[in-house]
């Protein structure tokens, strides 16, 4: 099981949800996130671009890590692993 | 070749003859059971590669064993002709079953499935049919359906296997192109590679002919079927069509691949859905997502007939003002989009619609937005309507202006972008595409961002000329078409680019605003980034009308509603400081067309007010006598309903406004009123008095009363 922890701004497209459970075995960030948005669509499009990267100022984590110090995308996940997707903190 | 044996196989009759060649009904000697071959005739257009190709395709056809595909038997060469050996499918073809008047609900869902089904397997063994159309879709005796020629269209030059609708084959590229035109992708009449995704929006195409008898796109020529194929929508199919089985099919015929659904099993997937009974929306396969956003702990207007509304966009969102037609005392409303970037904002009023469009910014991307409760509540797409096709490489960053299309054509708006770019829907927001004209230009690569990116942030419409239409890129310079947008040419004789080597160049120019008045839409006026301009030849010239202003440095322009010799503009000190000049905000209005400019400046801060107007935070409105709002990036908003002759602060403390507009409510419908199109002289001196005049005495009426 994979649980993604969703920002206040996304839960409208989770139905409300702050945690959204995936049933998955091995697999990597890029996998668990495709699986997130087949199950609710509306976050594809505020995570990722149209061209599939992650938008510049959200960052993903794994546990306590930034994918971009674990792989990226293709940081692999194991059996119980938590996501959070998180904006960026700036100030203006 | 009747009585002659290829192979094993011996031909008994002839059964019909393509573009491609020629189909017999022949016996196989061995299993003893009839089979149909075709002969590729040696004149279609496939050289000796193709031919390899053709070889090949069709050997790996023959291995995707589904029973809704045709099976391939054998493939090979006798005397230098290619022929294929299939299965005899003997049954009616989908064309014939649905011609005129279409097919039942539940039997278009049956075959609909088996199409799709027959889609997904051919494209998990990256397949692609590129000519998928109801007579190559036949149902046979035993009501088994079978997709024919899988695999067989794409190296076929010169046509298709007995196509009898109209066949369309060119060259882009050096690559042929070949299918049925009217069941041809937009991507793939624009020359992009065919893809999947092409194979599903022909399966829209079968769709639509299966449920109403006749095609989506039609014309009397190829030009005019492969315009509507890129430009229109089709007409909706009510009942007895389920709106889920509606759905798909739009969703199968978006203009942009992107915004299809992305493999046939997703199709197949949401006709069985339909066919359960399940509800499928068109864009989201995720029923519980709640269309719109309804916005809580916000105070509304509570608009009403006769009404005015101001519209302002900030930096930390939206508001709304309302007023009656006085315009003097004024309802605050909002905020609408807590915190988040507010570009571009507009009325729609056009055909009884009572709709504000907004785009917004955020972290979690740039979203085009509606409401048509005044604000209450808000769609949020799950998918932003607006993006880049893929093949672009390009990303939506934001959108700087949203415009109305003509008043006669209520479903038309564009909308101006970041990196700059022209979108256009055609179906009132459902879909958007790329007006492609206009990114591939070549000048394109060699526009650079100005100081808030690269971005089209003017689009101006010709009332006279539905071909015509003005476009202005910072830095890219003014841009026109006179084709709807299939070509565009660079306007920018005279205006200067003071910061290029040339100073006069074709393109590049910093273009800061651009507008027109209705009743001489070949007048032009343009506030550049340095220089004010007026064109009277629909931008093939420009000349500068900088005369007596303090500074010709600034950012919006608008023209008079009534009056196409009245201008005005909000000059700053300077690129450097980009300040109202002196510490005195001013606005310039010239009634001469820019022969001379006088200052209006009655009620607006007259010292140490270091103001900025940006290129959307000036408007007018079209009442009598005619209204002029300015909102500047200290969050100051301001009003005249004299011309500008007095000033009125309605708000002080909002966020930095980046973008103001006025629509009225009248007759029950609500009109867009940036310019109006009405050409009537301006309003006299004697004319405002009379008005004046009208009210007061209105107003003792009602008192009395």
């Amino acid at each position: 099981m994979i649980t993604f922890h969703i920002p206040a701004a996304l839960r409208e497209f989770t139905g409300g949800k702050a945690l959204v459970e995936i049933s998955m075995s091995e697999s990597t960030v890029s996998d668990a996130l495709t699986a997130l948005w087949r199950l609710h669509p509306g976050v594809r499009d505020r995570v990722i671009n149209e061209q599939g990267q992650v938008r510049q100022h959200i960052n993903i984590f794994v546990g306590n890590e930034h994918i971009r110090f674990t792989g990226g995308l293709a940081t692999r996940l194991e059996e119980g692993s938590q996501i959070s997707i998180v904006p960026a903190v700036s100030g203006g | 070749m009747i009585g002659q044996v290829v192979g094993h196989w011996r031909i008994i009759a002839k059964l019909g003859e393509g573009g491609m060649g020629v189909v017999y009904r022949a016996h196989d000697e061995v299993l003893h059971r009839d089979v149909a071959l075709k002969v590729v005739k040696k004149s279609s257009a496939i050289d000796s590669s193709g031919r390899q190709s053709l070889l090949e395709e069709a050997r790996a056809s023959s291995s995707l064993g589904h029973p809704n595909i045709c099976t391939i038997y054998e493939v090979g060469e006798v005397d230098g002709d290619v022929y294929i050996v299939m299965e005899l499918v003997e049954g009616k073809s989908l064309h014939v079953m649905s011609a005129g008047v279409g097919l039942s609900p539940e039997s278009v869902l049956r075959y609909g499935i088996q199409i799709a089904g027959a889609l997904a397997r051919a494209h998990d063994r990256g397949i692609v049919h590129r000519d998928l159309k109801t007579t190559n879709v036949v149902v046979a005796s035993d009501g088994l359906l079978k997709v024919l020629d899988f695999g067989l269209a794409k190296r076929v030059g010169g046509g298709v296997l007995d196509a009898p609708t109209m066949s369309f084959s060119t060259v882009q590229g050096g690559s042929s192109v070949s299918g049925t035109l009217p069941y041809m992708a937009p991507e793939i009449l624009r020359g992009d590679a065919a893809d999947a995704r092409g194979d599903l929006w022909a399966l829209g195409v079968v769709l639509y002919e299966l449920c109403s008898g006749h095609l989506p796109f039609e014309g009397r020529t190829g030009f005019e079927i492969s315009s509507a194929i890129i430009r229109e929508m089709p007409k909706p199919l009510g009942p007895p069509v389920p709106p889920g089985l509606w759905a798909v099919i739009q969703r199968c015929l978006t203009k942009e691949p992107m915004q299809r659904y992305q493999t046939a099993g997703e199709v197949q997937a949401a006709l069985e859905a339909v066919q359960s009974g399940a509800i499928v929306t068109a864009t989201s396969p995720d029923a519980a997502q709640p269309p719109v956003t309804t916005m809580h702990n916000v105070r509304h207007a509570r608009v009403k007939k006769g009404d005015f509304l101001l519209l302002v966009g900030t930096m930390k969102g939206a508001f709304i003002f309302r007023s009656n037609a006085q315009r003097t005392r004024w309802e605050l409303a909002g905020p609408y989009f807590h915190g988040l970037p507010v570009y571009a904002l507009v009325f729609d009023g056009r055909a009884g619609q009572r709709r504000i469009w907004a785009a917004t910014a955020s972290y979690w991307g740039t979203m085009l937005r509606s409401s048509d409760d005044f604000g209450k509540s808000w769609t949020n797409p799950p998918q932003s309507p607006i993006r880049f096709p893929a093949d672009t490489g390009t990303s939506l960053k934001n959108i700087w202006q949203i415009t109305p299309g003509p008043a006669d054509q209520p479903n038309v708006l564009y909308c101006g972008v970041e990196p700059a770019a022209l979108f256009e829907t055609r179906d009132s927001g459902e879909n958007w595409s790329l007006v492609r004209g206009l990114f591939d230009h070549p000048h394109r690569p060699r526009w650079v961002p100005g100081n808030g990116g690269l971005a089209l942030h003017s689009v101006v419409l010709d009332p006279s000329n539905k071909q015509r239409m003005y476009v202005a890129i910072s830095a890219g310079g003014v841009y026109r078409t006179d084709d709807a947008g299939l070509t565009w040419t660079a306007r920018n004789r005279g205006i200067r680019a003071m910061f290029m080597p040339d100073k006069y160049p074709e393109f590049g120019q910093c273009v800061h605003k651009i507008t027109l008045h209705p009743s001489r839409p070949e007048r032009l006026f343009l506030q550049n980034h340095w220089g004010i301009y007026r064109s009277d030849d629909s931008g093939d010239n420009w000349s500068d009308i900088a005369n007596g202003v303090p500074s010709d440095f600034g950012f919006p322009i608008v023209v008079h509603p009534h009056n196409p010799d009245c201008v005005y503009i909000v000059p700053v000190e300077s690129d450097v400081f980009r300040c109202s000049c002196d510490g005195r905000l001013r606005v310039y209005r010239t009634r001469s067309a820019g022969a001379s400019w006088e200052p209006l400046m009655r009620g607006l801060p007259q010292k140490e007010a270091y103001e900025t107007v940006l290129r959307d935070g000036l408007a007018v409105d079209a009442q009598d006598p005619v209204g002029i709002y300015l909102g500047t990036r200290s969050g100051q908003l301001f009003g005249s309903h004299d011309e500008g002759k007095t000033w009125q602060k309605i708000h002080d403390g909002l966020p930095s406004i980046v973008c103001v507009r006025t629509a009225v409510i009248e007759d029950g419908s609500i009109m867009p009123v940036e310019v109006s199109k009405a050409t009537r002289a301006p309003a006299s001196r004697k004319s405002v008095r009379a008005s004046r005049s009208r009210r007061r005495e209105t107003q003792r009426r009602a008192k009395r009363n």
